[in-house]
């Protein structure tokens, strides 16, 4: 078998293969890690050692330095997958026996007859980010700004874990009667609305997002135009007011109205 | 000696079926985003479609066909029974597990992350799994092809190993390697965070893995199309291969620089160094030299046919080719559509050109004409020169190949034409709908609307294409004599260099650590940049 | 002449004519790699010259992509820098203002996953993969508007995450950054 003897540096083949390919290599390297750097002005190379590490893309951390001061009065919850960690044992009983003193307002079940938002089996990242920013300031109402200010760190964990084990109320769409608006399926892409069902239920969720199936309109309405208004600024990187800003004052109703469509049976009997 | 009829005739069969169906979502895809129709009801029916559509034409489809002709070629080339049977029926089976593992949660809208993945974008382990086993069963095909070839080797010593193979084998090396990238990006990243043992993962490293594998994916897909330009064309139109050794020189030159060139997908990524980009844009470049060979040599192999046919003149030969032959026909229009798309890749792979239109439906019209269109349409050439050789039966409906082939060619040019012109315009891939009445958007309705038509006359000849082989599944029997490869005008002269691999799978190798062995080892030894996975589907 | 001789002949003929269409190709790709070299140098269009990494987790807590501090800044040397976040599944700032004329660097980068950034109508064109500033610089001859949409598939919700730039007179950058620091045309 002559396969052997092609790998050896005696071999012309060889010679010549490798001779080609490392040069091609070096000579593209050269051009690559020294010489376009240099043409780069806004580069600002400092030398050639530096040249050849941002070539590379020798990784450098984002300066952690502020050029504007932060908002204080925004939200300080970092919200990832990862979110909630798993709730300790007790975390559902304890959050039960907080739960209590919610009830007035969110119903004994999670489920509201006052037009306050329904707790029952919404997402716990939800809950806890919601009851940390009424805790800083960076969200504020006159009823739920007090209560939640002498919650622990603890206490909100075990809520949120406590409402999300509640069983939730399922979306209630009869296809024929009220077909999804627009606004919740499509959203408005050229006015940069993405549908409020790739992150609210309907579509998908994303992390962080709330169950909106069921929420009372009123409320629903009433976030979006304070989004709309930058009343409400407690969303990441104005990801609601992005939204809300750009949706017309109909489509804010559809989407509220279409949210919290319910059998008439149900309504009545909570 | 065509022996493994059956196992040839499975690969096929599967791997066209699954075309058909995967075509039929992407002719609805092209309408439902189309002006021809409203804004689709769900969008994530969209990207699921789109999943599907990418995961089946880009992993399960082509590596069938490559399967299924590498066994064939194994067999009728080296004039040998195709050793480790058993083991190839294992692979195809590990291919039709995975491929419905991975469709399942799919359909479910459990995996909507398209075939590309894109982490931190996390679907259901299951998709995952599927697409290895897929991967796995074609490594088998990989080792089988590798095994027979060393048989054939010892018991003939220091002879040429037969083009076909030799091409084949080293399409498969190409494979084998080029798959690990996307494999390392499943095995050690995505599979642990799908299944909840680790819930961050490096977005940026995963695509600098996945490009490792995208790209040389296309020369995958293109191997046994280049085989049949050099081993059934000529002999189809009744020539000769102008040149052998131009031919292995072609097929080398893919395995060596196919591969370690992958980055120029990552131009846009702030996570690559420039100059790893530049380096593969420059290696880039040289693997256009393979196919600037190949269309010389293959052109010069058809002007000999058509000399012995008679022709005359400058360009008059070109009259005398048998153009009523489905496989002259299918060569030709190859060609076009290769010339085209290649001139398309050009743009791409230049940093300065690529800005313009990176991510852009230029993207979608550019691969689709290339594989698609050059390439796919070889793969109905390599089907129809081989079925009556599978089947036992004549192939009689030429009228109706043709009309299937002139079908495709029309339809892959109405198709990925306006489709460029869209991606020039700005115009974003991968979206559900677009809003034509908004003035910015309205001057690209027209062309999204042509590109629909487009789609739905490729979905009518690639079912044409799947009747023929039904009506000759069905045709009466006749023996359709030896199957055998094109011979070469001049006999192969066995040059240790270019009857084997180890020298250019070193350097295929070797390449790899020098293109790819830095950003991959930083950003795998850092632990900063792991970001949170963003879970799909798992609460609709 | 015997046929063994006109075949050796041939062969040679062949080698001859091989060769001179593979110097032909290595000539025109050495051309390619040599334009794209060229460019590379007279006109800097090359990729982003540094990696840089950032917590996406933690982008609105500090460093220079919180709230505050998104839009486009005004800098001492004349230039402008853009902040700009992108999100499933909008951008902030949603509507960016930029002076004609003016050097400009878009500084972004991605809090969840990866998104694409590309302003219609101009070679402005890149990707934001969480973990990473995307640096581009670029420069608006004339007034008008762009779209620029995501250009990178997101989650659904894809479709409908799109933002605007507008190109203003140099002027009327200067007054409107006189009134803010961080300026935006999100109304």
């Amino acid at each position: 078998m002559s396969d052997d003897n092609v790998l050896s540096p005696r071999d012309p083949w060889f010679r010549r293969a490798v001779g080609i390919t490392a040069g091609i290599f070096v000579l593209t390297a050269l051009g690559g890690f020294i010489v376009l750097p240099y043409a780069q002005p806004e580069l600002k190379v400092s030398g050639l050692w530096d040249a050849i590490c941002s070539a590379a893309g020798v990784v450098r951390t984002s300066s952690a330095q502020a050029p504007v001061q932060p908002d204080p009065k925004l939200t300080k919850v970092v919200i990832t997958s990862a979110l909630p960690a798993t709730p300790a044992p007790d975390a559902i009983g304890r959050g039960a026996t907080l739960a209590q003193q919610c009830a007035i307002c969110h119903g004994p079940t999670g489920v509201s007859r006052a037009d306050s938002p329904n707790l029952a089996g919404q997402y716990a990242a939800s809950i806890y980010k919601q009851l940390a920013d009424f805790k800083n300031g960076a969200r504020v109402n006159a009823i739920m700004s007090p209560f939640a200010a002498n919650l622990s760190e603890r206490d909100m964990q075990d809520l949120a874990a406590y409402y999300a084990y509640l069983p939730r109320l399922p979306g209630y769409h009869p296809q024929q009667s009220q077909p999804a608006p627009k606004i919740v399926i499509n959203g408005a892409p050229m006015r940069g609305v993405a549908p409020c069902g790739s992150c609210h239920g309907a579509l998908d969720n994303k992390t962080g997002s709330p169950w909106l199936e069921g929420q009372p309109a009123a409320y629903v309405k009433a976030q979006l135009q304070a989004f709309a208004s930058g009343e409400r600024r407690n969303d990441i990187s104005q990801q609601m007011r992005n939204i809300a800003r750009r949706m017309t004052p109909e489509e804010i109703d559809q989407a509220a109205e279409w949210y919290a469509s319910q059998p008439p049976t149900l309504i009545h009997t909570n | 000696m065509l022996n493994s009829r059956r196992l040839v005739l499975a690969h096929f069969w599967l791997a066209f079926t699954v075309f058909g169906l995967a075509l039929v979502l992407g002719a609805w895809q092209m309408f439902i985003r189309s002006p021809l129709h409203t804004w689709i009801s769900n969008p994530e029916w969209y990207y699921r479609s789109l999943t599907a559509h990418g995961t089946v034409m880009g992993y399960v489809f082509p590596t069938l066909v490559a399967m299924g002709f590498g066994y064939a070629i194994s067999e009728v080339s080296l004039n040998q029974p195709l050793i480790g049977r058993k083991w190839a029926w294992a692979g195809f089976w590990l291919i039709v597990v995975g491929a419905v593992m991975a469709m399942i949660p799919v359909a479910l809208g459990r995996a909507s992350v398209l075939y590309t993945f894109y982490p931190p974008l996390i679907g259901s382990p299951f998709y995952y799994l599927g697409v290895v086993l897929v991967v796995v069963g074609s490594w088998i095909w990989v080792a089988l092809m590798s095994v027979n070839l060393h048989a054939w080797k010892k018991a003939n010593p220091g002879a040429p190993v037969p083009l076909p193979m030799f091409a084949n084998v080293a399409g498969s090396y190409l494979w084998g390697w080029t798959a690990v990238g996307a494999a390392l990006e499943l095995l050690l990243q995505i599979l642990p965070v799908a299944f909840g043992l680790k819930s961050t993962i490096d977005a940026g490293l995963s695509r600098v893995f996945f490009s490792w594998t995208l790209h040389a994916i296309v020369y995958f897909w293109l191997m046994p199309t280049y085989i049949a330009y050099y081993t059934i064309v000529p002999r189809a139109i009744g020539g000769k291969v102008y040149s052998d050794t131009m031919a292995r020189i072609s097929f080398i030159l893919f395995l060596v620089v196919a591969m370690p060139i992958g980055m120029h997908h990552t131009f846009a990524d702030p996570q690559v160094g420039a100059g790893f980009k530049f380096i593969h844009s420059a290696f880039t470049a040289l693997v256009a030299l393979p196919t600037l060979l190949t269309v010389f040599t293959i052109c010069a192999s058809v002007e000999i046919a058509a000399r012995m046919r008679g022709g005359r003149g400058p360009l008059g030969w070109i009259r005398a080719l048998p153009w009523s032959n489905p496989i002259m026909l299918a060569v030709a229009f190859s060609f076009v559509m290769l010339g085209f798309g290649g001139a398309g890749g050009l743009i791409n792979m230049s940093y300065q050109l690529d800005t313009t239109i990176h991510n852009t439906q230029w993207i979608t019209g550019h691969f689709h004409l290339i594989f698609g269109g050059a390439i796919v349409i070889m793969y109905f050439a390599i089907a129809y020169d081989l079925w009556p050789h599978l089947t036992g039966r004549a192939m009689r409906d030429l009228g109706l190949m043709r009309l299937q082939l002139w079908l495709w060619f029309v339809g892959m040019i109405v198709t990925t034409f306006p489709w460029h012109w869209v991606g020039i315009l700005g115009m974003p891939r991968r979206m559900a709908y677009y809003d034509y009445t908004d003035p910015a958007v309205a001057p690209q309705a027209v062309s999204v609307m042509l590109s629909a038509i487009g789609g739905f006359i490729l979905l009518a000849s690639g079912l044409l294409f799947i009747v023929i082989l039904l009506r000759a599944q069905r045709a009466p029997r006749e023996e359709a004599g030896l199957y055998r490869f094109s011979a070469a005008l001049h006999p192969p002269v066995a040059v240790p260099a270019l009857n084997s691999y180890a020298l250019w799978i070193a350097l295929m190798v070797g390449l790899t650590v020098t293109n790819y062995g830095f950003p991959i080892a930083q950003l795998a030894l850092r632990s900063d940049t792991s970001v949170p996975a963003v879970y799909v589907g798992a609460n609709p | 002449m015997t046929t063994q001789d006109h075949d050796v002949e041939e062969a040679r003929v062949a080698e001859r004519v091989e060769r001179r269409w593979a110097t032909l190709s290595i000539a025109i790709i050495v051309v390619l790699a040599g334009a794209a070299a060229f460019a590379g140098i007279h006109q800097a269009t090359m990729p982003q010259g540094r990696v840089e990494t950032i917590q996406p987790q933690i982008i609105h807590l500090s460093g220079e992509f919180t709230e505050a501090n998104l839009g486009s800044a005004a800098e001492p040397d004349g230039s402008v820098t853009v902040r700009a976040v992108g999100q499933q599944y909008s951008f902030t700032p949603q509507c960016m203002v930029v002076p004609a004329d003016t050097p400009v660097v878009f500084r972004a980068t991605s809090p969840d996953v990866v998104h694409g950034f590309l302003i219609q109508g101009t070679n402005i064109n890149t990707m934001l993969v969480p973990g990473y500033v995307s640096e581009i610089p670029a420069r608006f001859k004339q007034p008008g508007e762009h779209l620029m949409p995501c250009q990178e598939f997101c989650g659904v919700g894809h479709e409908g995450m799109w933002a605007k730039v507008k190109v203003v007179d140099r002027t009327e950058f200067l007054t409107m950054s006189s009134k803010n620091r961080r300026v935006t045309c999100v109304e």
